[in-house]
C-alpha cells in the first residue's frame, strides 16, 4: 500500500506572515524535504526544485452536492507531484490572503487519486495579532480561515499588549472553539509542533491536549461541567448583567460589539447513541446545514461497539470511521463540534441528543 | 520480455517509427530499450511525453518547465516556459507539429520550421491537449469544454464545445467527427462535430486516465473499471443509444492504462496490481502476457505494427514483451 503524504494547507490573509513562514520550512534544517505550492511564485526568495507555482482554479464538480467546489489546479499538481515520489516527505499548499478554504480542503476528500495519495494534515491559518481583529470584521474569508483552521498561529504577538492578546484569541475561540492556538513572532513557532501533527486524527488532538473541545476554565467557550470541581459564582462578573447561564459563551471585552456571523457549538452526551440513529442525523444535518456548516469534529461512543467512531466534515462531506477501541478505565462518552452559520445550538443539541441509545 | 527496474515513476512507455521503446520518467530522464540514457530534465520530472513528429526520439514536458525532444544520441531543447510545468503534450506525425500546455495556453510548435510558433489563450488551464489525424486541427480539454483551434492559424475564434464540468483528458475519433473527453467526473463527455451534438457516456467507478482508439477508429477502449471499457464509434451516432462492452473483468483490480491497435482489434490494457493483458476483440481471445502483480501500471503501448507491447509502473517497474494475439 502507498504511502499517503501528508499535506498542510496553509491559509491566512496577505501580510500576516505566511511567507515567513514557508522561508523557514524551505531553508531550515528539519531533517525532512517539503514540496510547497505557492500562489505566488516571488515571493518565496528561496531557488528550490520542490517549489510550485499553482493558480487558484476553483471548479465545481457535477455530482449534485452544491458546495462541491475544489481546486481543479491543485488535482493536478498533486498528480505531477506523485511523479516524483521519493524526493519529498511533506507537501505544503500555500492559498492567497483572500482564498476560501473550502475548496481546497474538499480538494483532499473529493478527487480519489488525491485521496488515495495524500491526506490533509492540517489546515494552519496565519494571523497577525495586531490586524486581525480588523480583518475579521471586514473580511468574510478571514472568518472562515479562521473557523476552517486544525490550528491558529497567532503572530505578531510582540506588536500588542497581554490584554489585546486575550481578547484576540477570546475571539478566535469564539470562531473556532477547536483549533489549539500558538503563540509567535516573526512566525517563530517551532515547525515540529506544526507540521506533520496528524491533525485531523481527531484521537491524536484529544490525547496531546485533553481539553481541546473544552477550553481552559476562565477562557471564553469553557463549558462547566462536573469536572470543573468549583462552583460557578466567580463567574459573573460582568460589569453588566445580562443572565447567562452556566453554559453561557463569555464574550471578551469586543465580543459583544462584534457578535461574528460564524461560531463553533460542542455537543457531548454521558450516554452511548445508536449508531444507525446518530448516522441519519449527521447525514441529515449535513444535507440540510451543509453549505453552512464550515467544519465538524466528533468522538461518539456507539453502544455495542468497542471502538471509537471519530467523525469529520468540511460542509457535507463527511468521513468517519471506527478507530482505537476505548480503554477499560476511561470515561466513555460523545463529543461533536460544529462550526459554521445560523447553526441552532439548541437543535443540535437536542438532535444529537436524541441519538442516544 | 526485457524488463528494467528505474528506480522512478514511469510517465510514459512510447514506440519510436522504428520500433524502439523509451521510457520517460518521474526522475526526469528518457530511457531507450537499447540502454541509452537522455537527461531530459536534470532536476525535474517528466510530467508528460509523446512520440516526435520525425518517427525519431521522444517529446517530453516536465516540471521545470522545458519542453525537450530526446533521442539516444542526446536531448535538444525546444521551449522553456520559465519554470512554469508543462502539463500536457502531443505531436502531429502527418504535419510535423507539436503542442503543449503552459497553464492556460496551448502552444504550437513546428518540428521542420524554428520560426513557426502559435500560442492559443483559453480562460481556464489546459488539462490536455490532442491533435486529429491529419494534425490540423488541436483540441483542448479545459473547465466548462474543449476548444478546438486550427493549429496553424495564429488569428482565430476556436470552436467551442461546451459541457459543465472539468475535462481532463482528450482524444479525437481517427475520422475525425467525434471528440471524447475524460472528465473530473468518472465519466466520458463527447461531441458529434458536425452538429455539437452532445453525447454522455458514464457509468465508470473511477476516473478515466487512458483512451485509446482502436479498429480503424470503430472502437474506443478507456480505463477506469474493472475491465476496459469499449464503446463502439461506427456510423453517424457513434456510441450514442449502444451500451459498452466491459472486456476482461476482474473484481480484485482496476484498469488503469489502455492501449489499442491502430488497425487491429487487438486492445492490451495495465491494470493498478501491476498485470498487464492483451485481448483479440474479435476472436475473444485474451491472454494475461504479465500475470505477476506489482505497482500499479502507469505507462502502456502497444507498438506502431501491434507486435510489442512497452509498459511501465509507478515504481519503476518497466518492460518491453512480443504479443502475439
Amino acid at each position: 500500500m502507498t504511502q499517503q503524504i501528508p499535506v498542510t494547507v496553509l491559509t491566512g490573509y496577505l501580510g500576516a506572515g505566511k511567507t515567513t513562514l514557508l522561508n523557514r520550512i524551505l531553508t531550515e534544517d528539519h531533517g525532512k524535504r517539503y514540496a510547497v505550492i505557492v500562489n505566488e511564485f516571488g515571493e518565496i526568495g528561496v531557488d528550490n526544485d520542490l517549489v510550485v507555482g499553482a493558480d487558484e482554479e476553483v471548479f465545481e464538480m457535477n455530482n449534485g452536492c452544491v458546495c462541491c467546489t475544489v481546486r481543479g489546479d491543485l488535482i493536478r499538481v498533486l498528480s505531477g507531484l506523485m511523479k516524483r515520489k521519493g524526493k519529498f516527505d511533506a507537501i505544503v499548499v500555500e492559498t492567497t490572503g483572500l482564498a476560501d478554504p473550502g475548496p481546497v480542503a474538499q480538494t483532499f476528500f473529493v478527487d480519489d487519486e488525491v485521496k488515495a495519495r495524500t491526506k490533509l494534515d492540517s489546515v494552519t491559518t496565519v494571523v497577525d495579532a495586531k490586524h486581525v481583529e480588523a480583518r475579521l470584521d471586514d473580511s468574510r474569508e478571514a472568518r472562515e480561515q479562521i473557523a476552517f483552521a486544525d490550528q491558529i498561529i497567532l503572530n505578531k504577538t510582540d506588536l500588542v499588549s497581554e490584554a489585546e492578546l486575550a481578547r484576540v484569541e477570546a475571539r478566535l475561540r469564539g470562531l473556532n472553539p477547536l483549533a489549539p492556538i500558538h503563540r509567535a513572532q516573526r512566525s517563530n513557532v517551532p515547525l515540529g509542533t506544526i507540521l506533520g501533527r496528524n491533525a485531523f486524527d481527531l484521537e491524536r488532538i484529544v490525547d496531546l491536549q485533553p481539553e481541546f473541545l473544552n477550553p481552559a476554565h476562565g477562557e471564553p467557550g469553557h463549558v462547566h461541567d462536573e469536572h470543573c470541581g468549583h462552583d460557578h459564582d466567580h463567574d459573573h462578573h460582568h460589569g453588566h448583567d445580562h443572565g447567562h447561564d452556566h453554559h453561557h459563551h463569555h464574550e471578551g471585552a469586543r465580543g459583544h460589539a462584534h457578535q461574528d456571523d460564524i461560531k463553533g457549538v460542542s455537543l457531548s452526551l454521558e450516554r452511548p447513541v445508536d449508531g444507525n440513529k446518530f448516522t441519519a442525523w449527521i447525514d441529515k444535518v449535513l444535507a440540510d446545514q451543509g453549505p453552512d456548516i464550515l467544519r465538524a469534529k466528533g468522538i461518539v461512543d456507539v453502544k455495542g461497539e468497542d471502538r471509537r467512531l471519530v467523525f469529520q466534515a468540511v460542509h457535507m462531506i463527511l468521513e468517519g470511521d471506527l478507530q482505537q477501541p476505548w480503554k477499560s478505565d476511561e470515561r466513555r462518552w460523545s463529543r461533536a463540534v460544529f462550526i459554521g452559520r445560523n447553526l441552532d445550538a439548541a437543535k443540535l443539541r437536542e438532535g444529537f441528543e436524541a441519538c442516544a441509545a | 520480455m526485457t524488463a528494467f527496474a528505474f528506480d522512478a515513476y514511469v510517465t510514459a512507455a512510447l514506440f519510436e517509427r522504428s520500433g524502439r521503446a523509451a521510457f520517460a520518467l518521474g526522475d526526469g530522464t528518457v530511457r531507450f530499450e537499447t540502454g541509452e540514457t537522455v537527461e531530459a530534465h536534470p532536476n525535474g520530472s517528466v510530467q508528460c511525453a509523446a512520440p516526435h513528429p520525425s518517427g525519431e526520439g521522444v517529446v517530453t514536458g516536465g516540471d521545470d518547465g522545458r519542453l525537450v525532444w530526446s533521442k539516444a544520441d542526446g536531448a535538444v531543447e525546444l521551449a522553456d516556459a520559465r519554470g512554469r510545468w508543462i502539463d500536457a503534450v502531443a505531436a502531429a506525425p502527418e504535419t510535423g507539429l507539436i503542442a503543449y500546455a503552459v497553464g492556460k495556453e496551448a502552444r504550437v510548435l513546428d518540428a521542420k520550421d524554428a520560426a513557426f510558433a502559435r500560442v492559443f489563450a483559453h480562460e481556464r488551464s489546459v488539462a490536455d491537449l490532442a491533435f486529429d489525424a491529419k494534425g490540423r486541427k488541436l483540441a483542448c480539454a479545459t473547465y466548462g469544454g474543449a476548444a478546438v483551434w486550427f493549429a496553424r492559424i495564429a488569428e482565430q475564434k476556436p470552436q467551442t464545445l461546451k459541457w459543465a464540468g472539468s475535462h481532463v483528458g482528450v482524444v479525437w475519433s481517427p475520422d475525425g467527427k467525434f471528440l471524447v473527453t475524460a472528465m473530473q467526473e468518472n465519466a466520458l463527455h463527447g461531441w458529434r462535430l458536425s452538429d455539437a451534438k452532445d453525447m454522455r457516456m458514464g457509468g465508470y467507478p473511477a476516473k478515466i486516465k487512458s483512451l485509446s482508439f482502436l479498429a480503424k477508429g470503430m472502437l474506443l477502449a478507456t480505463s477506469g473499471a474493472n475491465g476496459a471499457v469499449v464503446w463502439q464509434f461506427t456510423g453517424n451516432n457513434g456510441p450514442m443509444g449502444k451500451e459498452a462492452a466491459e472486456i476482461g473483468h476482474d473484481e480484485s483490480a482496476m484498469v488503469t492504462r489502455v492501449s489499442g491497435a491502430p488497425d487491429k482489434t487487438v486492445l492490451a490494457a495495465g491494470l493498478d496490481d501491476g498485470r498487464l493483458w492483451v485481448a483479440d476483440l474479435k476472436t475473444s481471445k485474451l491472454e494475461r502476457v504479465k500475470a505477476e502483480k506489482g505497482a500499479a501500471v502507469t505507462a502502456l503501448s502497444l507498438s506502431p505494427k501491434a507486435d510489442r507491447l512497452a509498459w511501465g509502473d509507478e515504481d519503476g517497474g518497466a518492460g518491453v514483451l512480443a504479443v502475439a494475439v
